[in-house]
């Protein structure tokens, strides 16, 4: 069969043209438009670092930054966690483990807008759990008025979602963990505690690892939970916007401010990659220990 | 209120995509010949009014023969981005569904054909108000056509009302009436509003929005509105979710009867019927509260893009779709008024037939005569969204009234630029 060079490139040009257009384009052009004034409707002029100035002095970055920094620091223990409890439970073979699982992976699926709403309901000053709050003699809690319980229960919703998704990748890996790392455990007469710390934590740190930087940047540009939540508005006074909810209210509509906009995503870009690679490093350690 | 969802449930964008390529401006003539294809596009109107947009397009083709009428319509939803991402990248349909608010910025980039200067005798065919909106204050020149108006009554519950001691035949009149019905109502744990003022709320309190090119809202007038509004809030008079409530909002919890007052439309009175029987039964309708004597008013309109390569019929179809005749018939089956001179005299407008619809309807015909478009078509989304926020924090007490308009006029001055 005569080997053609470009035929392996054929196979990749339409992945690689979409990668260029909407991925490598886009990200290039932000970087330009960072350094601009440019509004939904003009091109803009050069301005230097005129936006990364302007927003060193922006109470609204700070504010937006330190939410979405709160909200990593909320979500990844508990989606590190808890997805791996559910994922020992899920992985014994009993009659109906399928429903269980089924269960734990429909919110991953579930349309965001459909789960914000039915999270708004339960959550509203008059939504079910305020009810049930006020039928047990409590006061109505506002978990969508007030600014740092908005937050928490934005987390809660993240963490909710994700539980399924990190279940799945978790189940994977305990697939991996060899048996007879856990049948010595037994023999010398570990407990079901025991073994966990001392067998399936060790086998599983490198998914635990990768679970976290996930969750992590994921809960750092967190929009959806919170927008929806908030009505779009950030919480009263937008005292719960994230940095990516500040990013689209910046950029957004006509009269939006594309050049400030874009400076924010840059930031947020710098963060993120600062993130991965503190997991990168973290992994590569591991792996040499 | 939020002007774009009041018909059918007319109901934002990504930053990745604009260049600094900017955008051309090319200009077909709008005196050139009514015939090749044009591309119209509205928002939200498929499918309850698939076969009257149809029927306008099929007559216009008919009445000038070798035009071709393209509809697309586009969801509620994404709209602006839509336009955002079409205006970015000189590309917006000929003929294109627009409220004031969306056609400004696009007139002052100068991407919108100006029809006091292509039409000169369209403007006496369309109410002087309605057609006013369009225009660039200061500047002059009209950048749409206007097409549909609304203005409604306020809606309160009279169940609620009676609750309270209160007599339900008896709703507030004004806003000093308001904030003393709203006390007692918060007496009795009752709520009367699902949200913070709007601009247009300003306006009908009769601050003085916008002069001299710059936001104004921080008079003394503005300040004694919002210490109104606080005084309300303290007291339980609005819901505690007032504090980010948008205007669709605002009216699902009147719908849930948990607030006892809302701003609507005749549209609102067909959706209680329907979606809220138990409210329905105990609706009552009053005239809007202001203290100028003119009520709010929303509209929409059509503008012709100066990229249009078929700018006369463009232009043409867009005064059709716009006519007496074509507008009433829409009224008739949306809910809506027309903005055009003549329409209005219509007897469906101005005779009563004893039902509730029909006393809205009639009532609200009335009031669009002297009714005001009171948000200025410089407040842009930031702008709603700025403000908002400033009246949370007033509401709070993080800052002062008077603070919290300073800090929100001068957001809405630094976003002007």
């Amino acid at each position: 069969m005569t080997h053609r060079p470009y035929t392996p490139w054929l196979f990749l040009a339409p992945g690689l043209a979409i990668c260029l257009l909407f991925v490598i384009f886009p990200f290039f052009n932000m970087i330009v438009l960072a350094f601009t004034d440019a509004s939904a409707l003009g091109g803009g002029q050069f301005t230097g670092v005129d936006n990364f100035v302007r927003m060193a002095g922006d109470p609204k970055f700070w504010a937006a930054a330190r939410n979405s920094l709160l909200y990593m620091v909320g979500v990844v223990p508990p989606l590190v966690l808890l997805p791996l409890l559910i994922a020992m439970l899920a992985q014994k073979v009993v009659p109906g483990i399928g429903i269980f699982r089924t269960a734990f992976f429909t919110p991953v699926i579930a349309s965001t807008v459909v789960v914000g709403l039915i999270w708004t309901w339960l959550l509203d000053s008059r939504g079910l759990v305020n009810s049930v709050v006020e039928a047990l003699g409590g006061t109505r809690i506002g978990f969508l008025t007030d600014s740092t319980l908005l937050l928490i229960s934005s987390m809660v919703v993240t963490v909710w979602r994700g539980l399924g998704y990190y279940m799945v990748i978790y189940l994977a890996a305990l697939a991996n963990v060899p048996k007879d790392l856990h049948e010595a455990a037994m023999v010398d007469g570990a407990g079901p505690v025991r073994r966990f710390w001392s067998v399936t934590v060790p086998s599983l740190r490198p998914t635990m690892v990768l679970v976290a930087a996930l969750s992590a940047v994921n809960g750092f540009r967190v929009f959806s939970e919170i927008y929806l939540l908030s009505g779009g508005t950030g919480g009263p006074g937008g005292a719960s916007t994230t940095l990516v909810m500040l990013i689209q209210s910046v950029g957004r509509g006509l009269t939006g401010e594309v050049g400030y906009a874009s400076a924010l995503s840059v930031v947020l870009f710098v963060i993120l990659l600062g993130l991965l690679l503190i997991t990168l490093k973290l992994n590569r350690r591991e792996d040499q220990l | 209120m939020k002007r774009r969802t009041f018909l059918a449930g007319l109901a934002a964008v990504p930053v990745a995509g604009c260049g600094l390529s900017g955008t051309s401006n090319t200009s077909s003539s709008a005196s050139g010949q009514v015939t090749g294809e044009i591309t119209f596009q509205t928002w939200s109107l498929k499918p309850k009014y698939t076969d009257y947009v149809n029927g306008v397009v099929d007559a216009f083709q008919k009445q000038h023969q070798g035009t071709t009428v393209k509809w697309v319509d586009q969801p509620a939803d994404g709209y602006l981005a839509k336009v955002m991402a079409d205006a970015s990248a000189g590309s917006l349909p000929d003929v294109i569904n627009v409220p004031p608010d969306l056609s400004f910025p696009l007139a002052k980039a100068g991407q919108l054909v100006d029809l006091d200067e292509s039409l000169k005798d369209a403007r006496p065919e369309y109410l002087e108000n309605a057609w006013q909106a369009f225009e660039i204050p200061g500047r002059g020149g009209c950048y749409g056509f206007p097409w549909y108006l609304n203005t409604g009554p306020i809606f309160y519950n009279k169940a609620l009302f009676q609750q309270a001691g209160l007599d339900p035949d008896k709703p507030p009149t004004n806003f000093k009436e308001l904030e003393a019905t709203a006390l007692k109502l918060a007496e009795k744990k009752v709520a009367i509003l699902g949200q913070t003022p709007s601009i247009a709320d300003f306006g009908l309190y009769g601050v003085k929005l916008f002069d001299n090119d710059k936001f104004t809202f921080n008079e003394p007038k503005g300040v004694e509105f919002v210490e109104t509004y606080k005084r309300m809030y303290d007291a339980g008079a609005l819901i505690p979710e007032a504090l980010t409530q948008n205007y669709t909002g605002a009216g699902a919890k009147f719908m849930a009867q948990q607030t006892a007052m809302n701003a609507g439309s005749a549209y609102d009175l067909g959706k209680f019927k329907t979606d809220a029987p138990s409210l329905y039964a105990n609706i009552g309708i009053t005239t809007p509260i202001t203290n100028t004597g003119s009520a709010n008013m929303f509209l929409h309109g059509v503008s012709v893009p100066k990229s249009s390569k078929n700018q006369a019929t463009a232009l043409a179809f867009g005064r059709f779709l716009t006519s007496a005749e074509n507008q009433v018939a829409f009224a008739k089956l949306a809910s809506i008024f027309p903005s055009t001179s003549k329409g209005g005299d219509d007897p469906y407008f101005t005779t009563e037939d004893g039902t509730d619809e029909a006393r809205v309807r009639v009532a609200a015909a009335k009031q669009l005569k002297t009714a005001v478009n009171y948000t200025p078509v410089q407040f842009s989304d930031q702008m709603r969204e700025a403000l908002l926020q400033q009246l949370a924090d007033a509401m709070l007490g993080k800052k002062s009234p008077k603070q919290a308009l300073d800090d929100a006029v001068a957001e809405c001055n630094r976003l002007l630029k």
